[in-house]
């Protein structure tokens, strides 16, 4: 009886212990998204030039969707030039797109004058169904998708150059890789 | 006197089974689309905020996500339809309150199991501390003897 008495404490209050800590040891929001190995949304929304894009457009080929907003900063402003040297590099084979996350227009275009522009189109997405459709709880989130229209990864948080290209490497056809 | 006290306590518990029975199984009032949209707000979590229900924000995100609810509702889904249109895009983490029975139950378990390790606990010191059993008369006679002799 005193064994049991003494094995009750580990016994009881470590995997409390542990519960707590996989608790309070992770932002909720980086659980996983349930989107990926399924359909991306579909979409069809105005570009900040003032072009029309669909979802439908880019059908064919990888693409990746960015969320992003000028008063995103540091994760933004950090995972920026990531995003303008990934599509340079791989711009042939896969598409960019990036989308305003509660954000002006015009705050936007500043932003792209200040920190460069990314070569690709960014979509006016008010009031918001797109960043929805995916779940975004905030900027930066970023989708992979690969050419079937599957979703197959989602980055929390700013992309980094090892994270960005894990990331393309599941959506990339084999001979780019 | 004490002979209608079970009477008594036996009406008593009729009676409140079946007020609860009435309350439980009794006819409802159909909630309005608009009452049903203000629930479903109330028990989904904003996505841009610290823990607030998308009810209870005024960012966009929540009026847009109040906005799609009220289009679901008012287009015929039922409420687990628009649970799950938002849980398809967010995971389950969109929900306040979790669903499936065993969060509501598990605490009941771990008190329950608790109180039962309490009890055999007791019980164990409880039979530790018990008095040390008698002489039987073998015994007795045996040490009245060895007395006697030591007297002698």
């Amino acid at each position: 009886m005193r064994t049991l008495r003494w094995l009750l404490v580990p016994l009881v209050v470590l995997p409390l212990a542990w519960l707590l800590f996989q608790g309070f040891g992770r932002d909720p929001r980086q659980v996983a998204s349930p989107l990926i190995e399924r359909p991306a949304p579909d979409w069809s929304l105005t570009t900040l030039d003032g072009e029309s894009l669909s979802s439908a457009d880019l059908e064919g080929r990888p693409y990746v969707v960015n969320f992003w907003a000028s008063w995103c900063i540091p994760a933004c402003v950090d995972e920026h030039p990531v995003l303008a040297a990934a599509s340079k590099r791989y711009g042939d084979a896969v598409r960019f797109v990036g989308v305003l996350y509660q954000d002006a227009p015009a705050a936007a275009r500043g932003f792209l004058d200040r920190y460069g522009d990314t070569g690709y189109a960014h979509l006016l997405d008010e009031p918001g169904s797109l960043a929805i459709d995916y779940g975004v709880t905030g900027p930066p989130e970023t989708f992979f998708v690969d050419a079937d229209g599957i979703v197959r990864a989602r980055q929390w948080g700013p992309l980094t150059d090892a994270t960005m290209t894990e990331h393309l490497s599941l959506i990339l056809p084999v001979t780019t890789r | 006197m004490s002979r209608w006290l079970p009477i008594v306590a036996a009406g008593c518990l009729v009676a409140v089974v079946a007020l609860v029975t009435v309350v439980a199984l009794g006819p409802r009032p159909t909630p309005s689309v608009a009452e049903r949209a203000d629930a479903l707000a109330a028990e989904l979590r904003c996505p841009d905020c610290q823990g607030l229900s998308v009810a209870d924000s005024p960012t966009s995100s929540a009026r847009e996500i109040r906005r799609q609810i009220d289009e679901l509702v008012a287009g015929g889904a039922t409420d687990d339809e628009v649970r799950a249109h938002f849980v398809a895009r967010y995971g389950e983490w969109i929900r306040l309150a979790p669903s499936g029975p065993l969060p509501w139950v598990l605490p009941f378990i771990v008190v329950a199991v608790g109180v039962g390790l309490l009890a055999i606990w007791l019980r164990s010191r409880r039979a530790t501390a018990a008095p040390a059993p008698s002489l039987d008369a073998d015994e007795r006679r045996r040490l009245r003897e060895e007395v006697e002799a030591l007297d002698a």
